[in-house]
């Protein structure tokens, strides 16, 4: 059992907190991934978990045992580092042999996990080359098949794909959710890249300043984010952010934006909505629920028009990334390649809005979740 | 200092997997500029290891026991390997030592007797070929003996049957790296005292490389053809019980 439990976890340096009483239970084989912006405290509560930074309050377990004050060594972990960390004075084989060798594993032992890693990872190739040799994914793989030789019940990945260029991303991405599956370990990785986040991820623990914002599935943190921070993080392009406000036309709630209403999904929870009739709040759609025409198979009291000025067409290939103005506002729709809109001049898009999401204007906080 | 740096962690050009394999002197010089540090260390404990003059077949086997992994691109622990292998083979490499060394020694001394006998009659250039080429022979059978003692263990008749056959069946690589082993040697006594460091750095080790990449094709043939002959023989055992 590699489950993980942090409990209160918070990191100091002198006055300076940068992780906020952090609580989190990641399950055994469970693949969780820390993401949030440069110094929101990921890294750092990883390098906690790893036992490479000092815990400062809070209790930290795996698999069940108190590990505050456990070496690193001890705490059958693997870690894989950004810069992928190798020696380079040693071959690959003798890097990915280097952990087991520190524990004066029978020499067998240690040949039969090296070979095996590298079968796993195709590396089987470079197994006599040093690391200045290879390219950028190939010392990856280095990297990860150093972890895996040891077996271990958790492995800690800290921002493993930052270094390698976009297609590569791509393929390794793939390789370590596959990779996951197959060693049937718990993973806690660590980026700043929502897809890397959104693509393997059992669950994604949302951070911001030293503090979870959210925990939760991929798909629940795209469709239900608890704030805005969390629903302009999650998302590419972002979700579109629009001051309204609400009123209430006869059993329903609309809310007005630039003049123009927007009827409220009946599904959302009337009490709640009703609290802020006549307050303003920030209603976000997302740019594929903006279309330049009424799709087929969403009911007609869920769509309303945006009247708005095209600024820029980005053509995506697949798509095109329309960017307009609206009530002095830009917003981002993601509409058919085929679509022409003439720069300039005034497009008529419509609202799906029974995919909006309504967050409070001052708590920042989503009102109907 | 990112210069420094960089020397250490710039990325590389990358290894494809289906990358067209060198051979010949192309793989040759391939090995040496990958493993040049590898080889220099090597000679160090070859010297290291000879020190007591008997213990110099010993240490022959035991660098041509690392320069067999080199070839075959295995990974080794320089030390750990080359000690291990020097205990190893000790014993039968010090006998085989002597014996071959003896035979080399009289087969040198008889090639320069006929050669002066043969200089008063002619005759005896008939022994003088002869014994010439014995010498050559047992000079390329020692390299095939000593690189099939280290990659396999086998029954001593059947190890000599098996050099004795490579020798034959392949002697133009081992006569190319004892002909290397000599240039090296050349080169050094040419260039003294520039050259000075030549010994205590490669040319032991780099020349026992270059006759291990002579002669290991031959010595894996046919040490495949011992190893075909036994399947052949165990599946004819299977077959005479069913």
């Amino acid at each position: 059992m590699a489950s993980i439990s942090l409990k209160g976890l918070n990191k100091t340096y002198g006055p300076l907190t940068v992780v906020h009483d952090i609580d989190l239970e990641i399950a055994d084989k469970e693949f969780i991934i820390l993401v949030g912006p440069s110094g929101c405290g990921k890294s750092t509560t990883l390098r906690m978990i790893a036992g490479l930074d000092e815990i400062s309050g809070g209790e930290l377990r795996i698999g069940g045992d108190l590990v505050n004050d456990v070496p690193s060594k001890d705490r059958d972990i693997a870690m894989v580092f950004q810069n992928y960390a190798l020696y380079p004075h040693m071959t690959v084989y003798k890097n990915m042999a280097f952990g087991l060798e520190l524990r004066r594993a029978p020499r067998d032992l240690i040949d039969a996990q090296v070979t095996a890693a590298a079968d796993i990872l195709d590396i089987s190739h470079l197994l006599n080359r040093k690391p200045k040799a290879l390219s950028g994914g190939q010392r990856q793989r280095v990297a990860l098949g150093r972890a895996m030789v040891r077996n271990p019940a958790v492995f800690l990945l800290d921002e493993p794909l930052s270094n390698l260029d976009a297609k590569l991303r791509g393929t390794m991405r793939t390789e370590i959710a596959k990779l996951h599956k197959r060693l049937s370990a718990t993973f806690v990785y660590v980026t700043h890249d929502q897809v890397e986040a959104m693509t393997m991820a059992d669950r994604i623990v949302v951070m911001k300043d030293g503090r979870i914002q959210q925990v939760d599935t991929p798909q629940q943190l795209y469709d239900r984010p608890v704030n805005i921070f969390v629903a302009g993080f999650i998302g590419a392009p972002p979700i579109n952010l629009l001051p309204a406000t609400i009123a209430r036309r006869g059993e329903q709630f609309v809310a007005i934006f630039d003049g123009q209403e927007l009827p409220l999904p009946s599904h959302y929870d009337k009490a709640r909505i009703a609290a802020y009739e006549g307050r303003e709040v920030v209603l976000g759609i997302r740019p594929e629920n903006l279309h330049e025409l009424p799709p087929a198979d969403i009911p007609q009291q869920h769509l309303a028009p945006i009247a708005a000025i095209a600024d820029l067409a980005e053509p995506m290939g697949s798509e095109v990334h329309l960017n307009v103005t609206a009530g002095g506002r830009n917003l981002i729709a993601r509409l058919s390649p085929r679509f022409r809109a003439r720069i300039g001049s005034e497009v008529r898009l419509i609202a799906d809005t029974s995919q909006v999401q309504l967050f409070d204007k001052d708590t920042e906080r989503s009102i109907h979740h | 200092m990112r210069w420094l740096r960089d020397m250490w962690t710039k990325e590389g050009p990358g290894i494809a997997k289906d990358a067209a394999k060198k051979h010949g002197l192309a793989l040759f010089a391939e090995i040496i500029r990958r493993e040049w540090w590898e080889i220099v260390k090597l000679n160090l404990l070859f010297i290291l290891a000879s020190l007591p003059i008997v213990t110099i077949p010993a240490a022959l086997a035991a660098m041509a026991s690392v320069s067999v992994a080199l070839v075959e691109d295995r990974n080794i622990y320089l030390g750990r390997d080359f000690w291990a292998a020097f205990r190893k083979y000790l014993w039968r490499a010090t006998m085989a030592g002597f014996i071959l060394s003896t035979a080399i020694a009289l087969g040198v001394y008889a090639t320069v007797t006929y050669a002066s006998l043969a200089t008063g009659a002619l005759v005896f250039a008939v022994p003088l070929a002869i014994s010439a080429a014995a010498t050559v022979f047992i000079c390329v059978f020692a390299c095939h003996d000593l690189v099939l003692m280290v990659m396999r263990d086998l029954p001593l008749v059947q190890r000599v049957r098996l050099a004795a056959l490579a020798s034959l069946a392949r002697p133009l690589p081992a006569i190319g790296a004892i002909g290397f082993v000599a240039a090296l040697w050349l080169v050094h006594i040419l260039l003294y005292p520039v050259s000075v460091f030549m010994p205590a750095t490669l040319n032991f080790s780099l020349g026992m490389f270059a006759v291990t990449f002579g002669v290991h094709r031959a010595a894996v043939e046919s040490l495949s053809r011992v190893t075909s002959m036994r399947t052949s023989r165990g599946g004819g055992a299977a077959a005479q019980n069913t």
